[in-house]
């Protein structure tokens, strides 16, 4: 029965990637595009095809994992690759979801609930077809949080562990979840005291006699602190050697995600910050304490979780610590909306704690109706969160699947890239990938050996003399939104003619973001 | 008077202990003597104390004359259960050393072999023991040295490197020095990068046995319910043996550790196997002031001597139906014989060895008796039965493994020229076709607190496992034949891998501290950038992965206060790197060597409370 169990899902999850692949390879050819997978793109065509310190660029890009999860895929394509990682990558995600489900519940209904969210779930659908790394954030979140409540049952150390391991994952898809460590560290200890010996049931009270008997108190402060150590030494030892590395390589602990050469959000973050701060039709904001209304908002089968372990003081403050994760993101990170990936751990986070305990609610046919309306009610809100997400190119994805037309939002970047290719072979092409990586993701693989940027030693001094190390130079527009944030701009040639008057530049190529100056020596 | 009257008179047996011994004597065909001396009846001071009353007196026995031919009639094992000995003929008499001068048995069998009447001399039982395994042990002797070898010579390690295994590691180096002559730099580049990256994927494999491992670690192979339906009378008679070796100041801690054990005292066959030049030992036995609970049996002297070889000998005499080996520190928990017969009980029959969980006592004594105890802590809890999971053979730890006696022989027992002999007979028993399981019980043993003591055992250990790994790497193919492929790279990974990440680990932390501390320039021009971030990146994952694998260790046994001294390992391991160089030096200059390790050095006393 389990093995055909096990072929079903096997031949569920084919046809799921199927179906991923379908959509994703359907949305790339109407050309859509996202920051994140086009930074993937320009990094992976220069990891494979440039000249210069490759290595550093394949080890300093963050996110890590996601980024080279693409690699599998260039072979195919560099354009699609991210868009098929994501594709098969959320098949895993569900296989994950639904091997763990037929392991606890010989239920169909659970299975048809999972598959509706994975057929129909925008949020879903944006996780598989465009590219980004939501679905390795949704499979190391959920089996982190899987192994954490496989842990409180079994109390091994093997699901601690396994949970540690699955953090530090989860860490190298999104640096952010390293702030989710900070709530466990009252978590761990409720759990310690939980795990203590005692005739007392009520949490207060336990830690009431643990603090008052000397022998107990010992116990519990050593295996808090052995759990924390457990958990947490990976993760945080992992990040210091990821640290070190950036600083050993990059002069800077923080390179990885700090830098615009090292990962897409820095910049996004910015023009992002730059929106809310200067734009005149002031939009609410996402405010603290609504943030957590709208996830409920966005994922109301998380109340049913919550409802679920609510016998469990520990296990209910497991299950929030997610919300205070997203309320601490949203204070630290000020100014810069919450991006949807953080919606959607709810989702898997909700339907692991149902699969969790949906056996122990009596009342089951009221509890499956519920359910469904839950589901129905995510469709719904998925749905809705995206068309009206802050961030713009979460609307983007829902306008371009729902319309199916052309995005020509990377037209610009694409028709630029295109003037590039058809250059001669040995014109050397001096550009600026911290905001021009949507550019060099178009350029073909042959021409990223003429690009002059800053992974290479030679870029400075082609920026200091242009005359001697370009042909080419392409210029961000002072329309282009993020021309402040490079050095190739209207500036740059301003200042650069004071240094050397005697440099023409002369206009070959001209798009509303960009244009490509040919340096006449 | 007899001499059970005569120890009834002295008050020293009581009635009911003597009708006790008596019944077991008929039961067993063990001498009146011989139960009543090493079951727990008397002391041997108290036995010549009550002699000397009645006026009869130990002789001095061990330069007497003896005739080769006289000796020759008598089978040891014989000797043995009756504590008597004849040496010559004098005067028409057979001059026969008895322990105890009226059993007649014995008497009737000198009379009936020699048609002479006996002329008995009494003495100590003990300098008996000594007299008839030296002089008529020697079957047995060469049968424990040499049985394996003749029964099985491809398994036995008298030979190191065989003649391919030397073709092999000469053309290996000879390659190495073609490549570094013709092209030093990427010769050396490719060795840095296989090195480094050996020592990555080793130790992944323990963590990840360590992972598998810790599945199951609240898995209880046998439950407190199942352990209440085994029936004293039921149970078969268990042999332990107990190889000493200059061990005198434990004897008296041994005997209270195998009175703990929970199991029927006359189903016990206990063995305290003593060297002949052992006199140290011979004598705190002798001057124990309460009864012993063992038989003692005194090894003749031949090389090699180690400790399989003793057991081996030791097995002649075995009358069990399982026998275990515990050193003579060792602390056992008190139920671990029952628990292993009702185990044995429930599993197949290709299991034919239960190996129990070894932890120390002393652990909190100092630094290396708290890394030692995080090291086996993890080695016995986690990935012994990570291995056990994964069914890959699982090398046995040096006591407290149990096995079915008959099949232990058919095996070809110990093999005496492996100085890790308990990891080799492991593995040979899976490639034998056996299965070894693993048991939630515990034996507490002395951990090593001083150094150089340690760094002597440890070194005896890894040579073992690099004898272990080269008897059994004799013919590759052969070994994935009949472990599989699964058991074959658990083999390489485990047994082969252990020694090799000890040796290149000090390489790969040179290149670390040269690269990073001294930033050596020449390491750069050697190596570039890439490589030298890879066996750095290897070196620090490595270390941090085994460092995360100790910390394990501490949760199934709540050693909670341990788990930052799992942060030194890599201190740690370079005791280890200084053994196994020691090790392979020995590999090759004295494979046979039993580095003797010290016990009784801690200071802590047994704790009572581990055993439950």
């Amino acid at each position: 029965m389990r093995i055909s169990r096990s072929l079903y899902l096997l031949f569920l999850t084919v046809i799921l990637i199927i179906y991923y692949l379908v959509a994703a390879v359907y949305l790339n050819n109407l050309g859509y595009y996202n920051h994140e997978s086009l930074f993937y793109i320009e990094k992976t065509r220069i990891v494979f095809d440039g000249v210069g310190q490759r290595l550093k660029v394949m080890g300093l890009t963050s996110p890590m994992i996601p980024f080279m999860a693409t690699f599998f895929f260039t072979s195919i394509s560099y354009t699609l690759a991210p868009a098929l990682a994501s594709a098969i990558g959320t098949g895993m995600l569900f296989y994950v979801i639904a091997g763990t489900l037929i392991k606890r519940r010989d239920d169909d209904f659970f299975m048809y609930l999972l598959l509706a969210i994975f057929l129909f779930h925008p949020g879903i659908l944006y996780t598989a077809a465009s590219g980004k790394s939501t679905y390795l954030v949704l499979i190391f979140f959920f089996l982190f949080f899987l192994n954490l409540l496989k842990f409180y049952r079994s109390n091994t150390t093997f699901h601690v562990s396994i949970a540690s391991i699955c953090l530090v994952t989860l860490i190298f898809c999104d640096y952010k979840f390293v702030w989710l460590t900070l709530f466990f560290l009252p978590l761990v200890l409720t759990i310690t005291i939980h795990s203590l010996n005692l005739g007392e049931q009520e949490s207060i009270f336990r830690l009431f006699l643990s603090f008052n008997s000397p022998s107990l108190r010992r116990k519990l402060v050593n295996k808090t602190f052995a759990l924390y150590i457990i958990l947490f030494a990976l993760p945080l030892v992992a990040v210091l050697c990821y640290k070190l590395l950036n600083l050993t390589h990059a002069s800077d602990l923080n390179y990885f995600s700090e830098s615009p050469y090292a990962t897409w959000n820095v910049l996004i973050d910015k023009l992002s910050f730059d929106q809310q701060t200067t734009n005149s039709n002031y939009q609410i904001p996402e405010i603290s304490l609504l943030l957590s209304a709208r996830v409920l908002m966005f994922c109301p089968m998380i109340l049913i979780a919550i409802y679920l372990f609510r016998e469990s003081t520990y296990q209910i403050l497991t299950l929030l610590t997610p919300f205070a994760f997203i309320e601490f993101l949203h204070l630290k990170y000020d100014k810069v909306y919450l991006a949807y990936q953080y919606y959607m751990i709810f989702i898997v986070l909700a339907f692991l704690c149902v699969m969790f305990k949906s056996q122990t609610v009596k009342n089951q046919k009221s509890f499956r109706v519920l359910l469904a309306l839950s589901v129905v009610a995510q469709l719904y809100s998925g749905w809705y969160f995206l068309k009206t997400s802050p961030i713009a190119e979460d609307r983007n994805f829902l306008s371009v699947l729902t319309k199916r037309t052309e995005d020509h939002t990377q037209a610009d970047n694409a028709d630029v890239a295109e003037y590039l290719n058809s250059l001669p072979d040995d014109a050397h092409i001096l550009m600026d990938d911290a905001t021009a990586y949507g550019v060099v993701a178009f350029v073909e693989s042959e021409k990223i050996k003429s690009l002059t940027m800053p992974y290479q030693d030679n870029f400075l001094s082609g920026v200091e003399s242009p005359d001697k190390a370009a042909d080419y130079i392409v210029i961000a527009t002072a329309k282009n939104l993020v021309t402040g944030y490079t050095q190739l701009n209207n500036r740059y040639l301003t200042s650069i003619k004071r240094t050397l008057p005697q440099l023409i530049f002369k206009k070959v190529y001209e798009t509303e973001n960009w244009i490509v100056y040919r340096v006449v020596k | 008077m007899s001499i059970p009257e005569l120890l009834v008179k002295d008050g020293f047996i009581t009635a009911t202990d003597r009708k006790k011994i008596d019944t077991y004597s008929s039961e067993s065909g063990l001498s009146f003597i011989k139960i009543a001396l090493s079951f727990g009846y008397i002391s041997r001071k108290n036995y010549e104390r009550s002699l000397n009353q009645a006026g009869i007196d130990f002789a001095e026995i061990r330069e007497m004359e003896y005739d080769q031919a006289v000796l020759d009639k008598t089978d040891l094992a014989f000797a043995n259960e009756h504590l008597a000995l004849p040496l010559r003929i004098e005067n028409g008499k057979v001059v026969t050393v008895m322990a105890n001068p009226d059993d007649e048995l014995f008497k009737d069998f000198i009379r009936f072999t020699y048609d002479l009447e006996p002329h008995v001399i009494v003495a100590s039982d003990l300098d008996i023991i000594w007299l008839s395994n030296k002089l008529i042990g020697d079957k047995y002797l060469k049968s424990s040295v040499f049985e394996l070898l003749k029964r099985d010579p491809d398994s036995s390690a008298v030979v190191t490197f065989s003649s391919a295994q030397l073709v092999f590691i000469f053309v290996l180096i000879g390659l190495v020095a073609v490549g570094l002559v013709l092209s030093f730099k990427n010769t050396s580049i490719i060795l840095n990068v296989i090195i480094s990256s050996f020592f990555l994927v080793a130790i992944i494999f323990k963590l990840f046995l360590a992972l598998v491992g810790s599945r199951f670690e609240l898995h209880q192979a046998v439950t407190k319910e199942e352990l209440k339906l085994v029936f004293d009378e039921e149970l078969p008679i268990y042999t332990i043996l107990l190889p000493v070796y200059k061990e005198d100041k434990l004897i008296k801690k041994l005997i209270w550790n195998l009175q703990a054990i929970d199991y029927p005292r006359h189903k016990l066959d206990v063995k305290l196997l003593i060297e002949e030049d052992d006199d140290k030992t011979l004598n705190a036995v002798r001057n124990l002031d309460f009864p012993a609970i063992f038989e003692v049996i005194v090894v003749p002297f031949h090389m090699p001597k180690t400790k399989p070889k003793a057991c081996n000998y030791g097995l002649h005499f075995a009358r069990g139906k399982y026998l275990t080996i515990y050193d003579a520190e060792d602390i056992p928990d008190t139920d671990q014989l029952k628990k292993v017969v009702s185990l044995f009980g429930k599993l197949p029959s290709e299991y034919i060895c239960v190996q129990s969980a070894l932890n120390y006592f002393n652990r909190n004594e100092n630094f290396l008796t708290r890394m030692f105890t995080l090291e086996y802590s993890y080695w016995f809890d986690y990935m012994l039965p990570g291995l056990d999971t994964l069914d890959i053979p699982i090398p046995l730890g040096g006591t407290s493994n149990h096995f079915k006696l008959q099949e232990l022989v058919d095996l070809g027992a110990w093999d005496p020229f492996n100085v890790t002999e308990d990891a080799d007979l492991g593995v040979r028993a899976y490639a034998k076709g056996h299965k070894i399981a693993i048991i939630n019980s515990t034996t507490y043993e002395e951990a090593n607190n001083e150094p150089f003591n340690w760094i002597r055992q440890r070194s005896r250990w890894i040579k073992g496992y690099m004898q272990t790994y080269l008897v059994h790497m004799r013919d590759p193919a052969k070994l994935i034949k009949k472990i599989g492929w699964k058991g074959f790279l658990g083999f390489n990974f485990f047994i082969g891998a252990t020694p090799v990440i000890f040796l290149v680990y000090p390489l790969l932390l040179t290149f670390f501290i040269c690269y990073i501390v001294f930033d050596l320039s020449s390491i750069r021009t050697l190596f570039p950038d890439w490589v030298l971030f890879m066996s750095i990146f290897n070196l620090m994952v490595g270390n941090i992965l085994m460092i995360y694998v100790n910390m394990m260790a501490v949760f199934k046994r709540r050693y909670y206060e341990l788990i930052l001294f799992a942060i030194a390992n890599p201190i740690y391991w370079l005791m280890h790197s200084i053994s196994a160089y020691k090790g392979l030096y020995q590999l090759i200059t004295n494979p046979f060597y039993w580095e003797k390790t010290n016990h009784g050095l801690s200071k802590v006393n047994n704790p009572t409370n581990v055993v439950k």
